[in-house]
């Protein structure tokens, strides 16, 4: 590919990085799996940009792989966590994983967020945080929209249901 | 109490919309893995398929907030690059216009700065004939502008501030300089 | 000259005043428009010229109407509507405005800055208001509301350069892109813009991001 085809890819890779980054970060938990997802998920869009129909919306496309990228981030990094290694550098790693200045709020919003299924979260980021339609959110995640209404509703009442919790303590 | 629950639920969802910066030098990691040499044969693919004579579709993301695919790169000159001394070279900024429009057999930029004349500054193609790119300086201040599609249709920049309307077609605008 | 070329100069003169072509319009005008439209634009661009009004924008309108193949009395009444707002520019920019300053400026007021901002601005800030005006108008473009966006040009007027009010803007647009409320956006930028200026005021050596 020419210089100037990348160079033309690299202007859209910084102008989608921060849009997307967001559902990464707050499906995955973690900032490194984050970028690693979503590095992936721009690797794999220019590779396969012929699986982009001319119809089909670019941005929607890439969000589509992104998610994706995340679904199989997120099974590594629950085999991760089962493999459970008693040494100091993960211990200490552990430690610093939660800076103590994060305020309350967010923890709460995170754990809120860690304690849901992952189909859970994925359906409720993307309806309420990325603020998709069903529709779209059909043809990103390949489920139904019923299905995904369902697992909005869920997600929802788990929610509500965790943050009483934490308000009641 | 469900509004009690509603409302803690609902500032979740407001924290959670807040924008999350990412590292910008995702973007070169990115480009160095694009850039690789295994890239070459499979690209070769890709870029007959995209070749292949189609309507033009172009549509920004609904729903997402963004617009689609299109984006407007300004940078400064390097102060190393080779220009005559003579020419101030502060006053006159390189200008990157890229477009989608996969299939378009002709898209042009039109603005302020070519008088509106649609044969002036054609747009090139990337080999993969989805991206349109040109460069061209521009001096200082705001530049009204839009990119006219097979010499018919006008497209404003999805992702640069819309120009007000005075013609019944989308118009945007570029600010160099600062 | 002689007397005879003089009279004849005088008469032709007169013949040009007569047939109301005082001026030689604008070749690019006379090539895109029809004669009429030409005659009708060219006698807005007579009047800005003489209030002392940029006539480069006009044009540019103008040709951006033919270019759409817009209908001659729209094409007339853009021309007339930004003629007016450049005017009200010069009033609140001041007569010493640069065609840039202006032009911005007339673009500020028809998104729905106010005159008096402007003027404000002109106050605060010494050097070419260009890319604080743009920044204001694409601001309010954007969806911040006038008098917010205005409250945070104006307060990094006085210590902010140009690339940073650039940048600010830049700034904004993307946090409203992902969800932020445009006025809360503008806010929250101000401050970071405003302790950056002042850093690199207090730190002239610091190199400037690329």
């Amino acid at each position: 590919m020419r210089a100037g085809d990348q160079a033309a890819y690299a202007v859209l890779v910084a102008r989608y990085r921060a849009r997307l980054g967001r559902y990464a970060v707050h499906m995955l938990g973690d900032r490194d799996d984050a970028e690693e997802a979503l590095q992936d998920a721009f690797v794999r869009a220019y590779r396969s940009i012929s699986r982009c129909r001319d119809d089909a919306r670019f941005g929607a496309w890439l969000f589509g792989i992104l998610v994706n990228r995340c679904r199989t981030a997120g099974r590594r990094a629950a085999r991760r966590q089962r493999m459970f290694v008693r040494d100091d550098v993960s211990l200490a790693r552990a430690a610093a994983a939660e800076p103590p200045e994060a305020p309350d709020w967010d923890i709460t919003v995170r754990r809120a967020l860690d304690r849901l299924v992952p189909a859970l979260r994925e359906a409720f980021l993307l309806k309420h945080v990325e603020e998709l339609e069903y529709d779209e959110m059909a043809q990103l995640t390949g489920a139904k929209v019923s299905a995904l209404k369902m697992r909005v509703m869920r997600a929802r009442e788990q929610l509500r249901a965790l943050l009483s919790e934490v308000e009641r303590v | 109490m469900f509004e009690h629950d509603d409302d803690a639920l609902n500032r979740m969802i407001d924290r959670l919309r807040e924008p999350v910066e990412m590292d910008p030098r995702l973007d070169t990691r990115v480009m160095a893995r694009v850039a690789a040499p295994g890239f070459g044969a499979r690209a070769a693919l890709v870029w007959e398929w995209l070749r292949r004579p189609r309507a033009v579709a172009i549509s920004p993301i609904a729903g997402l907030g963004l617009a689609a695919a299109a984006a407007v790169l300004i940078w400064v000159l390097p102060t190393h690059t080779s220009q005559p001394p003579s020419l101030p070279a502060t006053d006159i900024t390189p200008v990157q216009f890229v477009v989608v429009a996969p299939g378009a057999e002709s898209v042009s930029l039109v603005g302020d700065f070519n008088d509106w004349d649609a044969r002036l500054t054609p747009m090139r193609a990337e080999r993969d004939g989805r991206l349109w790119t040109v460069t061209i300086p521009l001096p200082a201040g705001r530049h009204r502008y839009a990119f006219l599609v097979n010499g018919a249709r006008w497209l404003a920049d999805p992702s640069a501030p819309r120009a007000p309307d005075d013609f019944g077609t989308p118009s945007s605008v570029v600010t160099v300089g600062g | 000259m002689t007397i005879v070329h003089r009279v004849a100069t005088l008469a032709l003169a007169a013949a040009l005043f007569l047939t109301g072509v005082a001026r030689a319009q604008d070749p690019r005008l006379v090539h895109r428009l029809d004669s009429s439209t030409t005659a009708a634009v060219g006698e807005l661009l007579d009047s800005a010229r003489t209030a002392g009004l940029p006539v480069e924008p006009l044009v540019q309108r103008a040709l951006e109407g033919a270019a759409k193949h817009a209908e001659p009395d729209r094409i007339v009444a853009a021309v007339r509507r930004l003629a007016g707002e450049l005017g009200v520019a010069r009033a609140a920019l001041g007569r010493e405005s640069s065609p840039a300053e202006l032009d911005a400026g007339a673009s500020a007021l028809r998104a729905g800055v106010r005159p008096e901002d402007l003027t404000l601005l002109r106050q605060r800030r010494t050097q070419s208001l260009t890319v604080a005006l743009a920044a204001l108008t694409d601001l309010v473009v954007g969806g911040v509301p006038p008098d917010s966006a205005a409250s945070a040009v104006l307060a990094l007027a006085a210590r902010a350069r140009d690339d940073q009010i650039a940048d600010f803007r830049r700034a904004v647009e993307r946090d409203i892109a992902l969800g932020a409320t445009p006025a809360a956006a503008a806010a929250v930028r101000v401050d970071a813009t405003l302790h950056e200026a002042t850093n690199a005021a207090a730190n002239p050596n610091t190199p400037r991001k690329p």
